[in-house]
Order: C-alpha cells, then structure tokens, then sequence
C-alpha cells in the first residue's frame, strides 16, 4: 500500500482529534485576529442604534437549545445594545422548547442593565400555533398572549402602553433556528403589517435567508457565531462569540488543509493507477 | 466565588452528558446511548408539561373558569375531534377537524408565500441592468461587494436563467443549449459550496460552544467537572473496549 493510499484510509477518528485540538488550542490561547464588520450585521446593529428612547423593539428568541452557541450570543449583544439604547422590549419565542432559555436570556440582560420586568421589557413566552401566532399578534397581541411568561396579565402593562398590535411595533428581530424563524416573521409579520424585521439565525439557515437580505425584505442579517461575533464588537462587549472567533478560524484552516492534502493525494494515486495500467498493458 | 448546589449540579450534567455525547466519535457506546436517550425524553417531556401548561391551563381553563369564555369551547371541540382517530367507529369525525386546520393553514399561507417567495423574489431579480442618473446619464455599476450594482444584477440574470434552463428537460441539452446548461450547473454548484460552507461554520460553532461550556467547568469553584467526567468517560470506553475485545461479537 502506497503512502497516498495509507493516508486517504486513515483512521476518521485521527480527523476528530486534530479538528478537536485545533478549536481547543484557540479557546485555551487566544490570538484576537481581527473580525471584519459586515454590512449586513450593521444593518440590524445601525436600525436598532437609530432607534428613538422609547420606542417598541419586539425580540423573537425562535430557538432552542439546540442551537444555543450560535444564537446566545446573538440575542444577548442584541439585547445589550436595546437596553442600552432604552427601548421597550418585549421578547417572545415561538419555540416551546427555547422557552426556558429565552427566559433565562432575558431576565439575564435586564438584569444587567437594571431593567424592570413589566415596566421596560416583557418576556411573553410562547403561545401555540407557529405561524398563526404573528397573524394572531398582528390583530390583538392580548389575544395572542393574555399573560406574560411569570402568570401576570399584560394588557394595562406600561412596558406594551401604546401597543395593541404588531403595527405599534417599530422594529422586531426574529432569532431564529428553523422554523417558524425569520421566514415565518416575514411571510406573516412584515409583509403584512408593515413593521421593519431584522434577523439572526444559524449558519445553516443563513445562505437561504440571503435572497431576503438582497430584496430588501429584512434589512439585516446575522448569521451564525460569525455574525454574533460581529455584533459583540460592534456594541464594544466583547463575549462568547468573539472569544470562539480563533477557533472558528482554525478549525477552517484546518478543514481546507485536510480538503487540500487529501486531493493531491487522491490525484497522486489516481495517476499512479493509470501508470501501472499502462505498464500492464 | 461560592455557586449554588444547582449551578454546581447543572454543571456536572452539562459536562457529562456533553462528554458522553461526544464520547460517539470513539466509537458507539453506552454512554453515548444513555445521554441519547436521556436528550429525547427529556425534551419531549419539558415539550408536554410547557404545552400542557400554556394551552390547557393558561389558554382554555383559566379563560372559562375565571372571564366565562365560553367561545374557547369551539376551537377545543375541534381540537379534541381529532383525539376521535383512535376510535375505529368515530374516527371519520377528526376529518372535520384536520379539514379546518388545512383549509385555514392553505388560505392563510398560499396567497401570502406567493407574495413573499415569488413576486417579490421575481421584482428582485428583474432589476435594470444600467442605471440612469440624473445629470450623469446612463452608467454601469461594477461594485462586486455591492448588491445593487449593474454587475451583480447580469450575475444574477445569467444565473437565474441557466438554472432555470438546466431543470427544462423538454429541450436536449446540446449545442448552444449545453453551454447555458452547463453554466446552470456552475451556479448551483457555486450555491451547494457557499451553503456547505455555512454548514461547516455552524457544525464548528456548535463544537466551539461546548468545548467553551467544558472550559468553564473545568473551573475548581464547579467541582472540576470535566476533568473527573473526561477521565470517568475515557475509563469507561478503556473497560467496554477490552471487554469487546474479550467475548468477541459472533459472525
């Protein structure tokens, strides 16, 4: 057996380990290569930073835990950067297995930023439906949530004073990890009734949500722990994402290393087989 | 700085079951079976009580009992017309019920997926390929990195219409007609890339934040939870792998 031919049946859990050490090495010795803003995160970054005190900012944590290292972050630098900016909040989720998490995110933030439950942000939990949930929003948003996640009722709550429905909302943010996400917000929000939607989601998703992006039918994009990172740096608190950045960014080297290695060496052997086909013929 | 028993006690969860999870690229095992079976039950059974809790409790009984809601008494008749499935001779009944729900889910998705996935999608992309401006006249816009620009609408022309050309398998691909087909494969191939790339840097997040998740529990003020698990793991899979290694599987 050649060496071409050893190295491209190695053993898949050798792969495993160098990708394991090459994101650890970073985590444990961080370098800070820079990070690049995109225009789409500054987007959703500059509408929120435009935003006047006051005004009704709707965060849609569409996630569960599943996908909490892309989107965590995500939602805290957003939340951060809406309390900062003294906006009213009011986040939801129409995940009912994310309800737990985007409670804990929320009472988090607000308690960071000194906010008061009720009074400058509401967490209105989940509601059965999906989709039909924003439709319902965008009629009565008491109907869709008559109480808030703690039991306590939310008409008469001087965070939603001035709210009856989605129209009253001047910018939401749909974080989301599938579906309903930021499709779903646009299709049966934005669409409809006329309110600027922003939005953050995985990875995966975000190659998909790009024609949306170029449209004009959301007028930013965050996409992944990248997009995360970039909203960290753009708000100056630095957290989980940009500490992952090195990481990301070795483990791709190390990803295009091993594409690169294994094609010469499956040319190499492909051309020593069509020599020794010659030779025998 | 002292932490709760519960934060204590999440952290060694968290730390095991990742390592547990993790413990799969070795080799499929008990550990790993465990933490599977635990991640289902344990999300379906969250999934019951919230859905329990919010639908029954805070959406129908609270409404009834404490405002005398009566109406919400239609929608859960529906609702329950669907539990008829189960009864042989009364399970034509959830029809009405799986009528309604398609019927409303078609007419309120249809007209508006179209206006959002296809007309708008279709104005997009029919954009002018020069622009006129005011006092300048007719200009072209070469700016890759811009979206709007002359250039990036012709990519996106060609693009769309090969792609399009590639799926019409009424016209033999040959000729003039191969090349335009073949210039549809190369956009789709450049989509597959972007997407699998993404797909890449997501898979490597989820990674990233475990490992970020096993740094902190590593922390002497957890109880360092992963050092204790990572060696209870690796000791697991040392002691069922000379146990395979003994009693052989049979052929």
């Amino acid at each position: 057996m050649t060496f071409a031919e050893r190295m491209l049946r190695i053993d898949r859990r050798i792969i495993f380990l160098v990708i394991g050490l090459c994101t650890l090495f970073p985590l444990l010795f961080p370098v800070g290569l820079p990070i690049r803003i995109s225009s789409e995160v500054r987007g959703v970054f500059d509408y929120i930073d435009n935003l006047p005190e006051g005004s009704v900012f709707l965060l849609s944590l569409d996630f569960d835990p599943a996908s909490k290292p892309e989107l965590y972050p995500q939602a805290i630098a957003i939340l951060r950067h809406a309390f900062h900016k003294n906006v009213r909040v009011i986040a939801m989720t129409l995940w009912v297995s994310g309800t737990g998490l985007a409670d804990s995110i929320v009472s988090q933030t607000a308690k960071e930023a000194g906010k008061e439950n009720g009074k400058d942000y509401v967490f209105l939990g989940w509601s059965p439906g999906g989709s039909a949930v924003i439709l319902n929003m965008g009629q009565d948003l008491y109907t869709a949530f008559p109480a808030d996640y703690g039991g306590k009722a939310t008409k008469g709550m001087p965070v939603l004073a001035g709210v009856q429905n989605l129209r009253d909302v001047t910018y939401a943010v749909s974080l989301g990890a599938g579906n309903p996400g930021v499709e779903a917000w646009y299709v049966f929000g934005k669409d409809k009734y006329k309110f600027e939607l922003g939005g953050g989601c995985t990875g995966v998703m975000a190659p998909g949500l790009y024609p949306l992006l170029r449209s004009g039918q959301i007028n930013g994009l965050i996409g992944g722990l990248r997009g995360a990172a970039e909203y960290e740096t753009l708000i100056g608190q630095k957290g989980k994402a940009v500490a992952g950045m090195d990481a990301q960014s070795a483990t791709h080297l190390a990803i295009i290393v091993l594409v690169a290695i294994c094609n010469v060496f499956y040319f190499t052997m492909r051309r020593q087989q069509r020599r020794q086909e010659r030779m025998g013929s | 700085m002292e932490l709760s028993f519960e934060v204590m006690l999440g952290g060694w969860i968290a730390t095991g079951l990742t390592l547990f999870i993790l413990s799969f690229l070795y080799e499929d095992n008990p550990l790993f079976k465990l933490a599977e079976h635990l991640y289902v039950g344990v999300s379906l059974g969250y999934t019951i009580v919230k859905t329990y809790d919010t639908v029954v409790m805070t959406l129908i009984l609270r409404p009834i009992l404490e405002k005398g809601e009566w109406s919400l008494l239609v929608p859960v008749v529906i609702g329950t017309l669907m539990l008829t499935r189960y009864v042989p001779k009364a399970a034509w009944l959830s029809r009405y019920a799986f009528a309604f729900i398609v019927g409303v889910g078609a007419g309120l998705a249809i007209p508006r997926t179209i206006s959002s996935f296809i007309l708008k999608q279709i104005e997009d992309t029919v954009r002018p390929l020069l622009t006129l401006v005011p006092g300048e006249g007719v200009t072209f816009t070469y700016s890759l990195l811009n979206p709007a620009s002359n250039l990036n609408g012709i990519i996106i022309l060609i693009g769309v219409v090969s792609v399009l050309f590639y799926f019409f398998f009424s016209v033999e691909h040959s000729g003039p007609g191969k090349m335009v087909a073949r210039a549809g494969i190369v956009f789709l191939m450049i989509s597959f890339g972007a997407a699998f790339g993404y797909t890449v840097m997501a898979r490597m997040s989820l990674l990233i934040g475990r490992l970020t998740d096993l740094i902190e529990f590593s922390d002497a003020s957890y109880g360092r939870p992963t050092l204790w698990l990572s060696l209870l793991t690796i000791g697991t899979l040392i002691w069922l792998s000379r146990r395979s290694g003994a009693h052989p599987p049979e052929r």
